[in-house]
């Protein structure tokens, strides 16, 4: 029997998907720009259909990809063409919430706005806040161990996440739980881009939803001046909840979109939100005002109300389809660098953009120095997608020798593999393809994504070197 | 060939650590890693001594992020934090000159683990040797970093049985005024109204039970009718908890819900209910540790995941170089 049909026969009707037609909509992620169609995709609809599916793969030798919603931008759930897609979305039911504890259990299909919204009764919500959140689902949003507007104060997937269930090709049960002794190994499964396990429930952390929210929005005649003054605030022990940057571009784009009142004269534009109990809110926007005026910002806005910081922040939410009205394509980098390279990070993307000669916007949570330029393109124009791709390369480049990393929240996927040659030590990889190989043996879960081989970082010549001495330097190189 | 040349870029006290594990693995002996022997006390092996391998390597206050070497003692990383207004964002006990290389590696968190977190949160990149002597690095100096299997944060735990941690990079947090109170009560009554607290927009950072009362610790005064201020000492008592014994008697250190049921022979309740200290002769419950001058494994994993942890041991370690605990 074929792979097919032995799931065909296992699994629930309609769960087997074969017909090119409707296998269509999963032939990408996020990362348009790369599809491929899948053998198959299989959408279980229980655990035991999950299992068995695995067991049926495993026999077959056939190559599985997790898929949640298929929001990632880093392709990490891409089809192979001689694989299966595992979409968990019909996984999509909140299992418990227990408000005393403030926690609550999912299955992977729910969609990250679903948690908060279902908690809402009881003054609880869950913190991670991918931009994506109306769409993205928890059990991506652990395999990516996603961020989010607001990952300063309260963190990635991984703070907020207190246990997780995943099955392995032998469609065995595994637990991974905050309180486990010895490895933290539920750490490690946070962000392992499906490689390791499917996941099929998530046990997640609850907060309190804050009094309130105020924002303060400040335009500076220049980036440096604008991330000196995020310097100033945090120095002075405020730990706001979003701290986001925008550069000019950023700021005439979104303007132009959202109508919203952004300062167009400026160069840099900062959104800085705090949250808490009324009178703590009260005391740290006035700060914040202060400290900023100081820092020589040439605009100040302060929210009035609720209504007003809504609208504030749809400028910056929209900034991404903003900017892309200006250009039939564009391509998200997602680098992380220290605050204080900022300035003269942009100068060097700057020149790179007139190297290239495409068009770069900026926006950047200045809180933890995550960096997502995007390079605008045509993707119809011959051989633009691949000057991009190699544009985007040289900054990831770029906030590795500033000491960043070349993803801060998007994951590797197929997109960075490249990059990780640079930021990765031979021994360093074979470590990684190792412990792919204590959880997968099969080399069946996702292969290729997230990690590159050693062969590949050869061939592209970006072979991880120190001071101008190779790794190992007794090892050919092919 | 040249072997000099392939490590020319790590510091000299890399390089000694990795000819000495390379030293003992040629020769099939085991190695200890040691600190301040604060919790661990020493095997008999040689050791791989971290105590002097001390100090601040970068600290960028403005960034939230210091790296140190792993020999640094907590409370020289404290002073370093304090001076700029800064802290270490999980309370790490101290067992008398305990290090941060201990601490991580023993996962150790105190009492402000349910409102900000436990130490791998803070975990941001780690330095390390492992067991065939291989110098390598993962993660950094950012607070999102999601390049690669996140090792850094997963060997918090590891109880010097993988690799020789060198340097950490962690996050630290702006250092905040906190204040103490106190309501007579009992457990059952403590437990079920610090997790319904700790459900409210109160700034806390701290919920305990021990000798009959409830406290809570907020950020900046909070006065209430029904409780009254004391000094932040309780914290200290339980934080590193380590009460008077009668001879023969268990101490369990329990991991558990919040809001579980009181245990019986509690000494103290902990971390909004999360940790219970109990005397016992038997583990008390599901998640129990026992003390013995350091929390001695549990080895209750399941079969599957005792597999797995075995099969990383085999990829950091594969010579056996480190015991395990």
């Amino acid at each position: 029997m074929s792979v097919i049909q032995e799931l065909k026969q296992r699994l629930s009707q309609g769960s087997v998907i074969v017909d090119a037609e409707q296998c269509s909509p999963y032939e990408c992620d996020g990362l348009s720009a790369y599809r491929q169609k899948p053998l198959a995709v299989v959408l279980p609809a229980n655990v035991d259909e999950v299992k068995a599916a695995l067991r049926i793969c495993k026999a077959h030798r056939v190559p599985v990809i997790t898929r949640g919603s298929g929001t990632g931008l880093a392709g990490g759930s891409l089809p192979l063409e001689n694989g299966i897609v595992l979409g968990l979305s019909k996984l999509n039911k909140i299992l418990h919430i227990d408000p005393l504890s403030r926690t609550a259990v999912l299955q992977p299909g729910v969609r990250n706005i679903q948690v908060s919204q279902a908690v809402e009764q009881y003054g609880l919500y869950y913190a991670p806040d991918p931009s994506s959140q109306v769409a993205c689902s928890i059990g991506g949003n652990v395999a990516e161990n996603s961020g989010g507007v607001h990952c300063l104060k309260y963190g990635l997937t991984v703070h907020n996440v207190l246990s997780i269930t995943v099955i392995n090709m032998d469609g065995e049960t595994l637990i991974f739980d905050e309180k486990d002794d010895g490895l933290d190994l539920l750490a490690l499964l946070n962000g392992s881009e499906g490689l390791l396990g499917v996941i099929v429930e998530v046990k997640v952390k609850l907060l309190p939803k804050p009094d309130t929210a105020q924002l303060v929005m400040a335009g500076f005649d220049s980036v440096s001046a604008c991330a000196d003054a995020v310097t100033s605030v945090l120095e002075q022990g405020i730990l706001p909840a979003g701290l986001e940057m925008m550069d000019k571009f950023s700021i005439m784009a979104a303007e132009a979109y959202a109508k919203v009142g952004y300062p167009l004269e400026a160069e840099a534009l900062l959104l800085c939100e705090v949250d808490g109990s009324y009178d703590q809110v009260k005391v740290d926007t006035q700060r914040i005002a202060e400290i900023l005026k100081n820092s020589g910002a040439t605009s100040i806005t302060v929210s009035q109300n609720e209504a007003q910081r809504i609208s504030l922040w749809q400028g910056r939410k929209n900034a991404f389809p903003a900017v892309g009205r200006y250009s039939p394509d564009y391509y998200c980098m997602d680098g992380t660098i220290p605050r204080r390279k900022l300035a003269y990070v942009l100068e060097e993307i700057e020149k790179l953009s007139q190297k290239y000669g495409l068009k770069v916007a900026n926006v950047f949570h200045a809180g933890d120095g995550n960096l997502h330029p995007l390079i605008l393109y045509d993707a119809n124009k011959p051989g633009e997608l691949e000057e991009t791709e190699k544009f985007g390369a040289e900054i990831l480049k770029l906030c590795l020798d500033v000491g960043g990393t070349i993803t801060g929240e998007h994951g590797v996927g197929v997109e960075k593999l490249d990059s990780m040659c640079h930021q990765f030590t031979t021994p360093e990889l074979e470590i990684f393809h190792a412990i792919k190989a204590v959880f997968d043996d099969t080399g069946l879960m996702n292969p290729g994504k997230a990690v590159p081989t050693l062969h590949r970082c050869a061939e592209v010549g970006q072979m991880h070197v120190h001071n101008n001495q190779l790794p190992f330097p007794e090892l050919e190189r092919f | 060939m040249n072997h000099s040349c392939s490590h020319t870029h790590y510091d000299a006290f890399t390089q000694q650590v990795s000819e000495q594990i390379k030293q003992a693995v040629a020769e099939q002996r085991t190695l200890q890693i040691s600190g301040n022997q604060s919790k661990v006390p020493l095997n008999g092996d040689e050791q791989i001594d971290l105590a002097a391998h001390s100090g601040v390597i970068a600290y960028e206050p403005s960034e939230l992020v210091i790296t140190v070497k792993a020999g640094t003692k907590l409370t020289e990383l404290k002073e370093v934090l304090a001076e700029r207004n800064q802290m270490l964002g999980f309370e790490p006990p101290d067992y008398g000159d305990s290090t941060i290389g201990g601490t991580y590696a023993c996962a150790l968190t105190g009492p402000s683990r349910p409102f900000r977190g436990v130490l791998r949160d803070f975990v941001l990149g780690t330095k390390m040797v492992d067991g065939r002597g291989q110098p390598l690095t993962f993660g950094g100096q950012m607070i999102k970093n999601v390049a690669g299997y996140d090792v850094s944060r997963m060997m918090a735990g590891s109880k010097g049985s993988m690799a020789v941690i060198t340097e950490l990079s962690l996050k630290v947090i702006p250092l905040v005024e906190e204040h103490t109170y106190y309501k007579e009560m009992h457990e059952d009554e403590a437990i079920i109204l610090m997790n319904q607290m700790a459900g409210t927009t109160l700034p806390l950072s701290g919920c305990a039970y021990y000798e009959g009362r409830f406290y809570y610790r907020v950020y900046g005064e909070h006065p209430h009718q029904d409780a009254t201020p004391c000094d932040n000492s309780v914290w200290l008592t339980l934080n590193p908890f380590k009460p008077k014994l009668a001879p023969g008697q268990k101490l369990w250190r329990v991991d558990t819900e919040g809001p579980a049921p009181s245990i019986p022979n509690t000494l103290a309740v902990g971390m909004c209910g999360q940790r219970r200290w109990v005397v016992s002769d038997e583990p008390p419950a599901p998640y129990s540790t026992q003390w013995q001058s350091y929390f001695a494994p549990r080895h209750n994993d399941t079969q599957e995941v005792a597999k797995i942890k075995k099969g990383l041991k085999q990829v950091f370690d594969p010579h056996n170089v480190f015991k395990n605990l």
